[in-house]
């Protein structure tokens, strides 16, 4: 997979024009679709490793193509939205897509959510999986979280709040999907836990707490676990 | 209803010659020349009020009462005429040969006489000189309602006799020699407390009654006739004359007192109501005020009729009574005067009574008035009622003119803004764009530019790109903001985390964070609290480049406090208001904002139902303090959370 297939499903000629060189000259594949239809009758056909779809689309709701994609393909898909739009973010991230981009973005900020989104999420049983953030080092098998090379001690809550950031591998997580993984079903509406937990895990693993550098708020939406180095995905 | 002028029979034929009005200086002008109006109106003839100048005893004050009285006439269609004259009876003589008038409309003063009401001089005079002309001689209606006619019933006989046995008693305990020098007074009191008590006729009664009593039963010898002796004739005729002067006076003094209580309960209504409709700042405040007012003084319930299309509003609160009259219908009626009789008084409308309230330069309404009597008010209490609806207009017609006021001002300030608007739109759009085209098409031109030059220019296009990017943001922000098309998501969270992504999208080494080690979670909306974080932040480090920018928060159960506090160069105090408004920035600010940064802090503030304001900071520089209420109740810690 050295040259992954990208689709771009954008109505909006001056971005593809924006997007299509720049993409194609960092060595990926693009297709290019300008219409919700066309879209997803070349996801059928191509089978993309990844789609970038922009949520105002002429013909068809943004959310009702995230719709279909999901329900045949598990490939990464990374949404287009506008600015100050949380609501719909919040809706597609949900709905499964794996990250968000807002509008307007530059060259830099697309291909680092690119590189991440095509990264894999971390199954369960994936054989020693260790992820670093700076100074801060997750070793998901021996539960072992270490900062600064201290071994810090988190209460079991705690850990499987920083389990769920960590198996994301770098992408958002949405509030109520942190609150399904880590309360189980029955959790959602109690965003101020997950709000307390934060705090309290930033405070054990954040040199200053008030300037995160490892769990970052992503305001109205949800969290992200900041991963400086790409993690080894399954061979 | 009854006319309400008996003296003036409605079913003359029509003719075109002149109803003549002579008005005087009396209060009772008004009726006058209402009568003279009707009787015009009712023949279809012109009319004509008249003043003639005897030259004697006309004061200043007499002579501005009549100018009034002939405008007052000259507004119902007379024409006005004043003439000068030996007599009334010349003038008015030569008045109606001139103008060969049909009619003549006379008063009568009540401060004549008694005996004078008998008949009316100037009238006989005017009949003598065999004018060919109806003389219509109106009563004093104010006085014909103040004797009240009481009717004299049994009690009042009965109290009567019962104080001239007292007198006659009295009367019998003087010593018989100089009895009538000592009887006289004892009867004189007596019939005086029964004409004050019952009125003037039980009085006359009673005065020759008490004659007859004195001469059956205190008359030397007793028990028999003896009117026939003269001292006794002129007693009867001395007691008959006194007393008929007291009932007069007294009678005079009642009305006076009635007249000077009554208006003192008039002004101090007014008063009243002048004042209540004066803190009215609603149109329906005013409605109520009137209605309670009205439902006081006249014990009537009352509305205030606004016209609206082809409908009426109307306040306050359920409406009683029949169907009004469309509006169209109901304002002409009251506009042309046509109404029961008299363009003055109001108009019965169904069972209530309507009255216009005229504003400046339109109609503001109309008053309604439902009485708890079929006939509606007493004639008497109109007056007070009218300028009670003269209150009420001026009310109405204030807020009108507030509200008015008002909106011109809003008007104002929003072409102001538009222009505002519009001016840094031109600017600020304007001179990214120049830049970004400028670049690019250097970029483009043929010929091989130096790479240094080639990423000047590029980084120019995406430094003013990224400008116009956000002067575009934040004109939406603030357009969505105010137009109410940002939901505010309220969620209780802790600051710090909104603190943290606010640093994490600026260059931070700068910043100073104080925040408490457990400071209470508080109900906000993340994304537009760090908006506001990053508004400010921008600002102090814009304003005061290099130096350090303090941000710190505290809470108390009511409201979370932040503090975003720079050591730049302050804001003059004149204008730390003014900095909230948008597109405004400091005279001398250097390039670089719009004047939208702080708008739209504080519309989102608002919208938090917090509160920003600008302040001087101890030491040099300017501290924004942010406060956040605590709305509704803190969500329950989770247990094992510290």
């Amino acid at each position: 997979m050295n040259h992954p297939l990208i689709l771009i499903i954008e109505d909006e000629e001056s971005l593809r024009r924006f997007l299509v060189p720049t993409l194609t000259g960092q060595g990926y594949q693009v297709l290019c679709a300008a219409t919700a239809t066309e879209g997803l009758a070349l996801a059928r056909s191509h089978n993309p490793d990844l789609v970038l779809l922009d949520l105002g689309l002429p013909d068809l709701d943004g959310m009702a193509v995230l719709h279909e994609l999901r329900a045949w393909s598990r490939k990464p898909v990374v949404i287009l939205s506008a600015r100050n739009q949380e609501k719909d973010k919040v809706r597609a991230l949900d709905l499964g897509a794996d990250d968000y981009l807002a509008k307007p973005f530059g060259a830099a900020e697309l291909l680092a959510r690119l590189r991440v989104a095509l990264r894999h999420t971390i199954p369960a049983d994936m054989p020693r999986p260790v992820l670093t953030s700076g100074t801060l080092r997750v070793d998901l098998e021996t539960r072992e979280v270490a900062q600064a090379g201290v071994p810090v001690k988190l209460s079991a809550l705690e850990y499987r709040l920083l389990e769920a950031l960590a198996r994301r591998n770098g992408k958002v997580a949405t509030h109520a999907q942190l609150l399904a993984e880590v309360w189980g079903p029955g959790g959602e509406g109690n965003t101020h836990y997950l709000r307390i937990y934060m705090g309290m895990l930033r405070r054990k693993l954040e040199p200053d707490s008030a300037r995160p550098c490892h769990l970052l708020t992503e305001p109205n939406v949800g969290y992200r676990l900041n991963l400086d180095r790409e993690t080894p995905g399954p061979e | 209803m009854p006319a309400p002028y008996p003296g003036i029979s409605m079913d003359t034929p029509a003719d075109s010659r002149p109803v003549l009005v002579a008005l005087g200086s009396e209060a009772h002008a008004l009726r006058l020349i209402q009568a003279g109006f009707l009787l015009a109106r009712e023949r279809s003839a012109p009319w004509i009020a008249a003043f003639v100048d005897i030259g004697a005893a006309s004061s200043a004050e007499d002579a501005e009462q009549v100018q009034v009285w002939l405008q007052e006439a000259q507004r119902l269609g007379a024409r006005i005429q004043r003439v000068e004259a030996p007599t009334l009876a010349q003038g008015l003589s030569d008045l109606t040969r001139r103008n060969r008038a049909q009619a003549l409309v006379l008063g009568r003063s009540r401060d004549r006489w008694p005996w004078a009401r008998l008949g009316h001089a100037t009238a006989d005079e005017l009949q003598r000189r065999g004018l060919d002309v109806e003389i219509v001689v109106l009563d004093d209606q104010r006085e014909s309602a103040g004797t009240e006619a009481r009717s004299i019933d049994f009690s009042a006989m009965v109290g009567a006799l019962l104080v001239l046995a007292a007198a006659t008693g009295l009367a019998w305990l003087v010593p018989r020699e100089g009895s009538l020098a000592l009887v006289l007074p004892v009867y004189l009191v007596g019939v005086t407390v029964i004409a004050h008590r019952w009125g003037p006729r039980l009085g006359v009664l009673a005065s020759v009654l008490s004659v007859l009593l004195y001469n059956f039963l205190l008359e030397t010898p007793r028990f028999q006739q003896a009117v026939t002796r003269w001292p006794n004739l002129l007693f009867f005729l001395l007691m008959l004359l006194a007393a008929q002067l007291m009932i007069g006076l007294l009678r005079r003094l009642r009305e006076q007192a009635r007249e000077v209580q009554r208006r003192e309960l008039h002004t101090a209504s007014l008063y009243l109501l002048g004042r209540a409709l004066a803190r009215c700042l609603t149109r329906d405040e005013v409605a109520l005020t009137a209605a309670e007012h009205l439902r006081r003084v006249f014990k009537a319930q009352a509305w205030l009729l606004f016209p609206e299309g082809e409908s009426w509003l109307v306040a306050p609160g359920p409406f009683l009574g029949a169907a009004l009259p469309s509006p169209a219908e109901l304002l002409t009626r009251l506009a042309h005067g046509e109404r029961l009789g008299d363009p003055l008084e109001p108009l019965l409308v169904g069972e209530a009574t309507c009255l216009p309230l005229p504003g400046t330069d339109r109609s503001e309404g109309v008053l309604r008035l439902l009485t708890e009597t079929v006939h509606g008010l007493p004639p008497r209490s109109w007056e007070l009622l009218k300028t009670f609806a003269v209150q009420i207009a001026l009310a109405l017609e204030r807020l009108r003119w507030l509200e008015e006021a008002r909106r011109a001002q809003v008007e104002n300030e929003t072409e102001r803004m538009r222009s505002t608007l519009l001016g840094a739109i031109g600017h600020d759009l304007r001179t990214p764009l120049a830049a970004i085209h400028g670049a690019a098409s250097s970029l483009l031109l043929p010929g091989d530019l130096p790479e240094s030059t080639r990423r000047d220019l590029l980084a120019m296009i995406q430094e003013e790109s990224e400008r116009l990017a956000h002067l575009l943001g934040n004109l939406l922000d603030l357009t969505r903001l105010e137009g109410g098309a940002v939901q505010v998501q309220k969620e209780w969270q802790p600051l710090e985390e909104v603190v943290g992504s606010a640093l994490g999208r600026l260059d931070a080494s700068l910043i100073q964070v104080d925040l408490p080690e457990r400071l209470a979670l508080a109900p906000f909306d993340a994304a537009l609290l760090e908006q506001v974080l990053i508004n400010l932040l921008t600002n102090a480090q814009r304003h005061a480049p290099g130096r350090a920018v303090s941000l710190r928060a505290w809470s108390d159960p009511a409201w979370l406090h932040v503090e975003v506090a720079d050591r730049g160069p302050g804001i003059p105090e004149a204008f730390r208001e003014r900095i909230f408004d948008k597109f405004f920035r400091l005279p001398g600010a250097g390039e670089g904002g719009v004047g939208l940064g702080l708008a739209i802090c504080k519309a989102i503030m608002q919208a938090h139902g917090g509160t920003i304001l600008a302040q001087d900071r101890p030491g040099g520089g300017t501290a924004f303090r942010l406060a956040l209420p605590m709305d509704g109740t803190a969500p329950v810690a989770p247990e094992g959370a510290a």
